[in-house]
């Protein structure tokens, strides 16, 4: 009599636990199906803008994050525009910001809702004012955008200088470039450049958060 | 690349689980999983929710905001959609759960049936929450395996189980251990052992990735070779899995021999066969399952490598 009941309680925690582990399961499985369209097809905000950055223009000269700097004043150690130079010299350089992804990994992970994506433009603005400094984004952020101040203790990244844009003006990295190596627009119209790219060999697959940027890679 | 979280995340993971495990072994002895008569009945629900809750502050000092402006903290309850902000809920209720639980089995009260299930949903959830915070992030291919939330939740068991039986050991009197809690035992090492070769066996194989790969190289021959093997694998879990499998036999043995003697009545002979206290080899078992569990959430986390190191060719 005692065994019976034991079997019975025993096959009833099974088929819970069961159940719940395959909700877990399912919880655990993230939803990585690939979408048709590739990240260099047509945003589906047709207003999104977006940086455009020519390699063979690019002299390595830093005016654009010095810039970024004048303009945002970034906080202690959070950098908002860097530009990469390649192994062993290889004269390639890469200068990148925020790219204001369809799918921005960092606002969907931020639990406080610090980061918003601009219905008119598609700009990602991240608010410090509200961030508790998780650091939750920058993990989920593939490109090391949101930057961490350790003096403020909180998150700041590029904002594409909305405030500027709302004013009619340009982003001020876009504005100083000297070569034109730099330059922002619509991303539907600079997606037509023909030998523009959303990926450079190692960096990550665009698939992932569908980055509105298009390089133009040295040939 | 540098880390972002360091050790008070690593810490608030692995008491994240290690309360949710022993809510669910005071559970599991409750409905009588643990064998008739288990000690471990009230201590896993004494200690759960203070586990949790203690984690939970250090993950406050951790923020960067935490003690600045700790006002803001309200709105991690704000996006339902990030799955910090399910954990901030999960953490909440749990805790608020295992409180009042824990107060009514100390007074001696009959709680809820539904109180004690909903308190056991909510502790799966806790573990389950520790690996799904990792597990959702593409950008960590380490991180970003469906396996991490199943990892996390076996060793919440494991762990769970053994701060359970270490606290019962001194604090509990009545009741006694017996073979069936130590066949459970037995079998989450067995099974975490199972999860973590095929976790890292996959991660090695590159089912995510060269940087997958290069992570999962990091804790299995790089610089986290000795924490691997060392703590996590012979401590945490082939060690205990020897001295539980030693254990049973034990166990087996001294029952067949107390059926041997007839003059015996049966409730002697059981519990003889449940002989009343844990050995001390056993104590010190589950203090290395513990050890252990910490060791996998230090990996884990420091182990995890960005799917662009940010440089360019």
């Amino acid at each position: 009599m005692d065994s019976m009941k034991n079997i019975i309680i025993s096959r009833r925690k099974v088929l819970k636990a069961g159940a719940v582990a395959t909700f877990a399961l399912a919880l655990g499985i993230s939803p990585t199906v690939l979408n048709a369209d590739t990240a260099q097809d047509a945003p589906k905000n047709p207003d999104q803008l977006g940086f455009m950055y020519d390699q063979e223009k690019c002299i390595n000269c830093k005016l654009c994050a010095k810039a970024c700097n004048d303009t945002n004043k970034w906080e202690e150690g959070a950098e908002w525009r860097r530009v990469l130079v390649g192994k062993e010299d290889s004269k390639n350089f890469l200068s990148y910001s925020c790219n204001h992804c369809e799918k921005p990994a960092c606002a969907q992970v931020c639990p406080v809702k610090a980061y918003r994506k601009r219905e008119e433009d598609g700009i990602v603005v991240q608010n410090p004012e509200v961030c508790v400094g998780c650091k939750y984004c920058m993990y989920a952020c593939p490109y090391h955008s949101p930057q961490f101040s350790p003096d403020t203790g909180r998150i700041s990244k590029c904002h594409f200088c909305y405030e500027r844009q709302d004013q009619g003006n340009k982003p001020a990295c876009v504005s100083v470039c000297p070569t034109g190596a730099l330059n922002y627009g619509k991303l539907t119209e600079l997606r037509k450049t023909s030998s523009g790219v959303a990926q450079l060999e190692g960096l990550p697959n665009p698939e992932l958060t569908k980055p509105s940027w298009v390089i133009i890679p040295k040939a | 690349m540098e880390m972002h979280w360091h050790w008070l995340i690593v810490i608030y993971l692995f008491l994240g689980g290690l309360g949710a495990g022993a809510y669910l072994t005071s559970f599991a002895a409750e409905k009588g999983w643990l064998g008739s008569n288990s000690r471990l009945k009230k201590v896993g629900y004494y200690i759960a929710a203070p586990i949790v809750a203690f984690g939970t502050v250090l993950l406050v000092f951790d923020l960067g905001q935490g003690l600045y402006k700790p006002w803001l903290l309200v709105r991690l309850l704000l996006n339902f959609g990030s799955v910090m902000t399910w954990g901030v809920y999960i953490l909440a209720a749990f805790i608020v759960v295992g409180l009042v639980k824990a107060f009514l089995v100390f007074k001696n009260k009959q709680a809820p049936e539904a109180l004690g299930w909903v308190g056991a949903g909510l502790a799966l959830a806790t573990g389950a929450y520790t690996g799904l915070l990792l597990s959702v992030i593409e950008a960590v291919p380490f991180w970003n395996s469906f396996m991490m939330p199943i990892l996390f939740v076996v060793s919440a068991l494991s762990t769970g189980l053994s701060v359970t039986t270490v606290v019962a050991h001194f604090m509990e009197k009545q009741g006694s251990a017996n073979i069936k809690e130590n066949q459970v035992h037995l079998s989450l090492v067995a099974a975490e052992l199972i999860v973590v070769v095929i976790f890292f066996g996959l991660m090695s194989l590159g089912a995510k990735g060269p940087v997958g790969a290069q992570s999962a190289a990091s804790v299995v021959s790089g610089p986290y070779a000795i924490v691997f093997w060392g703590y996590f694998i012979a401590l945490g879990l082939l060690f205990p899995l020897v001295v539980f499998v030693l254990e049973n036999i034990h166990l087996k043995q001294s029952a067949q021999k107390v059926v041997a003697e007839p003059s015996l009545t049966e409730t002697e002979s059981s519990a003889k066969a449940q002989s009343g206290h844990q050995s001390y080899l056993v104590l010190v078992s589950d203090f290395s399952v513990v050890v252990g569990g910490l060791a996998l959430r230090a990996l884990i986390i420091f182990a995890a490598l960005p799917i662009w190191d940010g440089t360019i060719l």
